[in-house]
């Protein structure tokens, strides 16, 4: 890697004002593991990174507010959601694509909001908390807002964010009842990039399937709700001919690209497969 | 140039102290202290040659920035024999000859380490996905396993 300047605010306040609206050069870093990746590839190449490790203690907490809901702190690691006893609980299907999600070493050091900041399609973190119905809070100059993560990704390694804004936390609502799975496939290790991300939630009614959240990654530009699958399981019964046919919806709907880790075909027919696997898997409680 | 940051930390529980520049990794930061334990062999955090312990918990050591160990506790595998006995689990890697040319043998017993101290009785899905980020070219996975068993019985 060739040099740059490191700088380590003690604010979040100060971060912000050492961004820059107009320099792609200069960039926040969280856990820095996605990050170096592009250094060492000489895709990124830094003139100084806004490290945010000193500010870290007041962004990283785990807890369940009034309601309910989780809130997860974007400085807290991967590996502290995967095994937070509230996650373990209440959002099982989060704990357990934890699992295969890059190495234990990696999760001890990449961060929830540097995971959903960076855009990769690739990584398994947006899909879930997607389907989950998670909100970001996010702080820029001009203050706070929220916004559903559904709408951060608008592009390959795209995100609405400004330069010079930071997420400082993700929440998301309870299951309610509903189920959830994430199914990931990779052709090389377990732990590997997917070559394809799927994550399902729905509510079961009289045996029926309502509401349900259909969304793709890895296999895409980027992480993408499947709304002609989700209208073919809206009332489906969980059997064969019902999830063939959403299955085939989600293999007409979307555009698959193709990557080292498989060809734009081969990804579509993943897709046909996983998405009824992971329809099951949320239905018979593995997946949750 | 951009300028070095005077860093202080604990490396195998002394007090050390450097200049390093931003855009080094801990890899290249104890190859300054005569550490070669830490391999970048992959360099993309996938094979676990270049586990280090940062404060207690396993971290690639080819994608951490060097600045970042400033006030932390650094743990290598030259710190498991440091009394001149094998650790437990090194000792059981020799006894199950779980290596054949030992390449990738400090990260397998570093993550194996961290391993049985959060879980001290693995069974063997747990320890293959506790150890599914360290690859091994000989192939001694099953040696590994079963040296993982061995040490967690002593």
């Amino acid at each position: 890697m060739i040099p740059f300047e490191m700088v380590e605010p003690t604010s979040l306040k100060e971060a912000l004002s050492l961004l820059d609206p107009q320099e792609p050069t200069i960039r926040p870093v969280a856990g820095g593991t996605a990050l170096m990746l592009m250094m060492k590839a000489g895709v990124f190449t830094p003139t100084r990174l806004v490290c945010l490790h000193r500010i870290e203690p007041d962004f990283s907490r785990i807890a369940l507010t009034d309601n309910g809901e989780l809130r997860i702190g974007a400085m807290a690691t991967l590996r502290e959601l995967e095994l937070d006893s509230n996650v373990r609980s209440r959002l099982p299907v989060l704990a357990r694509a934890m699992r295969t999600l890059s190495s234990v070493r990696v999760r001890n050091v990449a961060r929830v909001g540097g995971a959903l900041a960076h855009g990769d399609p690739h990584m398994d973190l947006p899909p879930v908390l997607t389907a989950l119905g998670a909100r970001l809070s996010i702080t820029g100059p001009n203050g706070s807002r929220e916004l559903p993560l559904e709408q951060l990704y608008v592009g390959y390694y795209e995100t609405v964010l400004e330069k010079t804004d930071l997420i400082t936390a993700v929440t998301v609502p309870p299951l309610n009842g509903r189920k959830a799975a994430y199914m990931k496939v990779t052709s090389r290790t377990a732990d590997d990039w997917p070559s394809l991300g799927v994550a399902v939630t729905f509510a079961v009614a009289d045996g029926r399937i309502s509401d349900p959240i259909v969304v793709v990654s890895a296999a895409t530009e980027k992480v993408t709700r499947m709304s002609a699958a989700e209208r073919a399981l809206q009332g489906a019964a969980p059997d064969d001919a019902d999830l063939r046919r959403a299955a085939d919806a989600a293999a007409d709907e979307v555009e698959t690209l193709s990557d080292a880790h498989g060809s734009a075909p081969y990804k579509r027919e993943l897709l046909r497969v996983y998405l009824r696997r992971a329809v099951r898997q949320a239905l018979d409680g593995s997946g949750h | 140039m951009m300028s070095t940051r005077l860093i202080n930390f604990t490396l195998n529980g002394e007090s050390v102290s450097t200049a390093i520049e931003p855009h080094r990794n801990l890899v290249e930061l104890l190859q300054r202290f005569d550490l070669f334990g830490a391999r970048e062999s992959c360099g993309q955090g996938l094979c676990g040659c270049c586990t280090v312990l940062v404060d207690g918990k396993a971290v690639s050591g080819c994608l951490y920035f060097a600045v970042w160990v400033d006030g932390k506790d650094i743990t290598t595998i030259e710190a498991l024999d440091a009394d001149g006995q094998l650790s437990p689990l090194q000792q059981a890697f020799v006894d199950t000859a779980a290596f054949q040319c030992g390449y990738c043998t400090p990260g397998f017993i570093l993550m194996a380490q961290q391993l049985l101290e959060e879980n001290p009785n693995p069974s063997d899905d747990d320890i293959r996905h506790y150890l599914s980020g360290n690859l091994c070219r000989c192939g001694t996975y099953p040696e590994v396993i079963e040296a993982v068993k061995a040490a967690a019985k002593r």
